[in-house]
C-alpha cells in the first residue's frame, strides 16, 4: 500500500512539477560543483561535474582504461618529449574549431595550477608541431605522461583570451570572479547552460560531440543537497533521478523500494592504516604500565606483520560498512596502472599468529598506542578506527582512538608529519601505482618531493628501489616487474594494513541505465533514462 | 533621545570590535589559511609563496587593522572554495534567508496569536489545556525533527511539496524572490513552517500570559459591566493592549529566526546565508566564516537598536529619564 502511494506520489509529482522533457536527468549529490574552471581544483566532485563540459586530452573508459579522446594517437619521441596527435574536426561549444594552439595553451595553464603540481609539474613545456601535432617536454622522462594526460583538460584559447580568463583564478588576491568560474566553453558531451553553485547547474546536450553517444539524455541538471535524508527523499519523491551519494543506511531502504534501485562500483581510495616505519621512539605510545615507552615498535616488521594479522578487514566491510567495501590486499587496486591481481590477497587474520610474531618481536605483554583518526572526508572512519582498536586489544596493544576533525589532521600531516599510527585514505592523482611508490610509499624527503605523503615515514629498500626505476622505464615488461617486486615487497613488510576500497553508491530509478566509473563521474552522454 | 541613541552606537561599535577580533583571530591564528587554501598537496615553498602573499608574517596588530579596513568596505576577499569575492557570495543569499525568516514570523503570528487569545479566553476549557501541552510539545521539538518528518509525510508519502530548495525565483533588482512563482511558494513552506513551530509556542504561549493579565485589569471589567459583547471585550480591548510586547518580542525573534534558520536550511537545501556558513565551515573557507559572524552581529545590533527605539515610543516614562538601560543589548 505504502509502497503504490508512493509510486502514485511520485508519478503525480513528476507530472506536475516538472513538465517531463523527453530524455532529462536530475541528479543530485552532496556538495556542489566548487568552480566550472577545470584548472581551478582538483575536487573529485567538482572534477566529475566539469568533465562533462570539457574533456581531457586522453580519455578515459568505463573500466578506466586510457582510450583515445581528443587526441587519438601518442607515441614516446625519447628524451622526455611525448607526441600527440590531436583529433580531427573536434569544435569547441562554441563552434570554433579545437586547434594544437588551443592544447598547447591548456597544457601550459593547468600545469601551473597549484593543484597540479604533482600531476603535471615535471612539464617544462609544450609545442604545437601543426595543427593537429603537440609535443610534450617534461624536465624529466615520464612513462606514464598519457595516463596522466587523463586530466588534463582542454578549453578555448580564444575564449579564455575574450574573457580575461589566461590565468587561473587567483585565490588570495582580492578581486573580482573569474568568467571561467562560472562560464565554460570546452568540447565535452554537454554544454553548460548555467552554473549557480548553491542551485543548480544545468548542461544541454553537445549535438556535435565527436564521440558515439550511447545514452539519450538531452538535458541534465545537478542539484546539490547537503542533507542526506533530504536527499534521499528527494529521490523518493521523483524530485530527482538519481542520487551519487546514498548514504550507507539508506541502501536497504531505497533497494526495497519498489521503482528504484541502487549501484555499486569500488571508490579508487584505499582506506588503511599507518604505521610510523623510521622514528626510533614512536610518537604517543607506552608501556603497559604506563612509562612512555623507549623504542618504535612500529619499526619491526614482525610488529606491523602482528597489526596485519590481528586487523580482520572482512570484519570492518562486514560490520562497519555494512558489505559496502572491496577488501585490499596489495597497495594498488584494480583500474590503476600497475594492478597486480594475483598478488592481491590480503594477510590472514589470525590472532594466534598475530601474538607470536608480537612475542618474537619482543613486544609479548603489548603496549599502548594512540591512533589517529581523521572523523570525516572518508566513509565511517570512527568507527573503523574503533572496530580496529578492539581487534588489537585482543592481541595485547591498547589503542585510544584520538578523533580529529579534517583540517585538524591535515595540519597535523603537513606540518609535521607528527603521527606514528593513523588512519588515512590513500588515493592516486594519476590512477597508476607508480605514484603510490613515488608519493605514498618511498622514503621522505620533502625537499626533494620524494615520498612527499609517506606521513607515516615508511622505508623500504626495494621499494625506493622500484620508486626511482618505475619513472624512467618505458619498457612495459619491466615495468610489470617492476610493479610486482615493489608491491610484494610493500606487502610483506608492510607498507600500511591495507583495508578495503569503498564502495560509491548510486540510487536512481528504475528503468535508467547510469555506468558507474571509479573516479565517480557520472558520464552523461551513457546515460539512458526511459523516454 | 540623542543621547540614548549615541549611546547604543557606542555600544554597537564595542561589540562589532570584539566580533571583528574574533572573526580576525579565526582566519589569522585557527583556520590556517595556507593550510586551507593549499591541502595536502602542498609542497614547502608553495607554503612560503603563499604566506608572502598573504603577508601573513607581518604583525598581528598590522593585519588586523588592514582586515578591519577592508571589512568596513565590504571587502572580505576571495572565498577559497567557491573563488569569488565572499561579498557576492553573501548577498546573493540574504534574500533566501530573509524570505525564509519573515515569512516563519508571518506563520507564528497568524497562528500563534489566535491560539493564545483562544487559551486565554477560554483558559478553564480543557481544549485550551490541551493546545497549550501541544505547545510545550513544539518549543522542544527540534526544527531539524521537524523538517525531516515533513519532508517524510509532504514529499515522499504524499507527494504535495517539494523536499529541497526554493523553487522558481524571480530576480527584482539584486534581490531574488521566491514569493511569485508557484514552485517558489510551495518551496517556501515546509520549511517556514519548521522554522516557525518553536515559534507558534512561543508567541502562544506569550500572548496567553498577556492576555490573562489584561483580562484582570478594572478596565475589562469595566466593559464587561457596560454589557459589551465579549468578542468585542477580547479583541478590540484586550488583545490590542497585549501586541505592544508581542511586537517586540517578534521583532527579536526575526534575529533568532534568521540565526536558526541555519539548521533548517540544511536540512531543506535552502539556499540562504544558513547553508553557505554551513558549507563554509565544512571546507574551513575562513573568510566566509569570519564576514559571516561580522554580518550577524551587525544584523543583532540593528534589530535591537530598532526594538529599543520602539519601546521608546511606545513608553513615554522612558523618554523623560532620558535613556535606557543597555538591557536588550547583545
Amino acid at each position: 500500500m505504502l509502497k503504490k502511494m508512493l509510486l502514485t506520489a511520485s508519478v503525480a509529482l513528476a507530472l506536475t512539477a516538472s513538465p517531463m522533457q523527453a530524455a532529462e536527468l536530475r541528479y543530485a549529490g552532496t556538495t556542489p560543483a566548487l568552480t566550472m574552471d577545470p584548472h581551478a581544483t582538483n575536487d573529485f566532485v567538482t572534477t566529475a561535474i566539469f568533465r562533462q563540459v570539457y574533456d581531457s586530452v586522453v580519455g578515459l573508459t568505463l573500466d578506466m582504461e586510457l582510450a583515445p579522446a581528443l587526441a587519438t594517437e601518442w607515441e614516446y619521441l625519447g628524451d622526455n618529449t611525448w607526441r600527440f596527435k590531436l583529433r580531427e574536426g573536434v569544435a569547441f561549444h562554441d563552434g570554433t574549431p579545437m586547434t594544437a594552439e588551443d592544447v598547447v595553451f591548456s597544457i601550459m595553464r593547468e600545469k601551473d595550477s597549484r593543484f597540479y603540481t604533482a600531476l603535471f609539474g615535471g612539464i617544462s613545456e609544450a609545442k604545437a608541431v601543426d595543427d593537429l601535432t603537440v609535443d610534450v617536454i617534461s624536465t624529466a622522462p615520464d612513462p606514464i605522461l598519457p595516463r596522466k594526460m587523463t586530466r588534463m583538460f582542454v578549453m578555448s584559447k580564444a575564449w579564455a583570451e575574450a574573457n580575461d580568463s589566461l590565468e587561473i583564478p587567483d585565490l588570495g588576491a582580492e578581486g573580482a570572479e573569474a568568467h571561467s568560474v562560472r562560464n565554460a566553453n570546452g568540447t565535452g558531451p554537454m554544454k553548460l547552460i548555467s552554473h549557480d553553485p548553491s542551485v543548480e547547474t544545468v548542461f544541454e546536450r553537445n549535438e556535435s560531440y565527436w564521440d558515439e553517444w550511447p545514452g539519450n539524455v538531452d538535458k541534465a541538471t545537478y542539484l546539490p543537497i547537503g542533507s542526506a535524508p533530504t536527499r534521499v527523499a528527494a529521490l523518493l519523491s521523483g524530485e530527482v533521478d538519481l542520487i551519487v551519494d546514498l548514504p550507507l543506511q539508506d541502501i536497504e531502504r531505497v533497494s526495497s523500494t519498489a521503482g528504484f534501485k541502487m549501484e555499486q562500483a569500488p571508490q579508487f581510495l584505499l582506506m588503511q592504516l599507518e604505521m610510523d616505519g623510521t622514528r626510533d621512539v614512536a610518537l604517543d605510545t607506552w608501556n603497559k604500565d604506563g612509562t612512555p615507552i623507549e623504542s618504535n615498535p612500529f619499526k619491526d616488521v614482525r610488529v606491523r606483520l602482528a597489526i596485519a594479522h590481528a586487523v580482520d578487514a572482512e570484519l570492518i566491510v562486514d560490520r562497519v560498512m555494512r558489505g559496502n567495501g572491496r577488501i585490499v590486499g596489495i597497495a594498488s587496486v584494480p583500474g590503476f596502472g600497475g594492478y597486480q591481481a594475483d598478488l592481491d590477497e590480503r594477510w590472514p587474520t589470525d590472532v594466534e599468529r598475530a601474538k607470536e610474531l608480537l612475542a618474537e618481536a619482543g613486544y609479548g605483554d603489548g603496549f599502548t598506542t594512540q591512533l589517529n583518526c581523521p572523523l570525516e572526508r572518508y566513509v565511517n572512519t570512527d568507527d573503523i578506527c574503533r572496530a580496529a582498536a578492539s581487534m588489537l586489544a585482543q592481541i595485547g596493544i591498547e589503542v585510544r582512538v584520538n578523533g580529529m576533525v579534517w583540517p585538524e589532521f591535515a595540519r597535523m600531516l603537513v606540518n609535521g608529519p607528527t603521527s606514528s599510527f593513523h588512519l588515512i585514505g590513500n588515493g592516486s592523482n594519476s590512477f597508476d601505482s607508480q605514484d603510490t611508490f613515488t608519493s605514498t610509499m618511498m622514503t621522505r624527503d620533502a625537499d626533494k618531493k620524494e615520498g612527499f605523503f609517506n606521513w607515516a615515514l615508511y622505508s623500504n629498500e626495494i621499494v625506493d628501489k622500484v620508486a626511482r626505476e618505475l619513472p624512467v622505464t618505458f619498457d612495459q615488461e619491466e615495468r610489470t616487474k617492476l610493479y610486482r617486486e615493489g608491491l610484494a615487497a610493500a606487502r610483506d613488510t608492510v607498507s600500511a594494513v591495507y583495508l578495503h576500497q569503498p564502495m560509491i553508491t548510486w540510487g536512481m530509478k528504475d528503468g535508467i541505465t547510469a555506468p558507474i566509473r571509479s573516479d565517480a563521474t557520472l558520464t552523461l552522454q551513457n546515460v539512458v533514462v526511459p523516454e | 533621545m540623542i543621547a540614548f541613541l549615541a549611546r547604543r552606537l557606542v555600544h554597537g561599535a564595542l561589540v562589532l570590535l570584539v566580533v571583528s577580533l574574533l572573526a580576525f583571530a579565526l582566519s589569522a591564528f585557527v583556520g590556517d589559511p595556507v593550510a586551507s587554501i593549499l591541502g595536502l598537496n602542498a609542497t614547502p615553498e608553495d607554503r612560503v609563496v603563499l604566506r608572502e602573499r598573504l603577508n601573513l608574517d607581518d604583525p598581528w596588530a598590522s593585519r588586523y587593522l588592514s582586515f578591519v579596513g577592508k571589512a568596513v568596505q565590504g571587502e572580505f576577499g576571495m572565498s577559497y572554495s567557491a573563488q569569488r569575492p565572499v561579498i557576492d557570495l553573501v548577498l546573493e543569499r540574504v534574500p533566501a534567508t530573509l524570505e525564509l525568516a519573515g515569512v516563519a514570523l508571518a506563520f507564528s503570528l497568524l497562528i500563534g496569536l489566535p491560539i493564545g487569545v483562544y487559551a486565554a479566553v477560554f483558559r478553564h476549557n480543557w481544549s485550551s489545556g490541551a493546545v497549550m501541552m501541544l505547545s510545550v510539545i513544539g518549543v522542544s521539538l527540534p526544527s531539524f525533527v521537524v523538517g525531516i518528518l515533513l519532508i517524510f509525510l509532504f514529499s515522499v508519502r504524499l507527494g504535495w511539496l517539494p523536499s529541497f530548495g526554493r523553487g522558481e525565483v524571480v530576480d527584482i533588482g539584486w534581490w531574488t524572490t521566491g514569493l511569485l512563482t508557484v514552485s517558489g511558494l510551495t518551496s517556501l513552506i515546509m520549511p517556514a513552517a519548521a522554522l516557525a513551530v518553536g515559534q507558534v509556542a512561543l508567541i502562544a504561549r506569550l500572548v496567553r500570559a498577556e492576555m490573562l493579565e489584561v483580562l484582570r485589569t478594572d478596565y475589562i471589567r469595566f466593559a464587561r459591566a457596560r454589557g459589551l459583547k465579549p468578542r468585542v471585550i477580547n479583541l478590540s480591548h484586550a488583545l490590542r493592549n497585549t501586541l505592544i510586547p508581542v511586537i517586540t518580542v517578534s521583532g527579536i525573534q526575526l534575529g533568532f529566526l534568521v540565526a536558526f534558520a541555519i539548521v533548517v536550511e540544511a536540512v531543506f537545501q535552502w539556499p540562504g546565508l544558513g547553508l553557505l556558513f554551513l558549507q563554509a565551515l565544512g571546507s574551513t573557507d575562513v573568510p566566509v566564516i569570519s564576514a559571516f559572524l561580522l554580518l550577524a552581529a551587525c544584523f543583532f545590533l540593528v534589530i535591537n537598536t530598532i526594538v529599543d527605539l520602539l519601546y521608546l515610543v511606545a513608553d513615554p516614562r522612558l523618554r523623560v529619564r532620558g535613556g535606557l538601560s543597555s538591557e536588550g543589548a547583545l
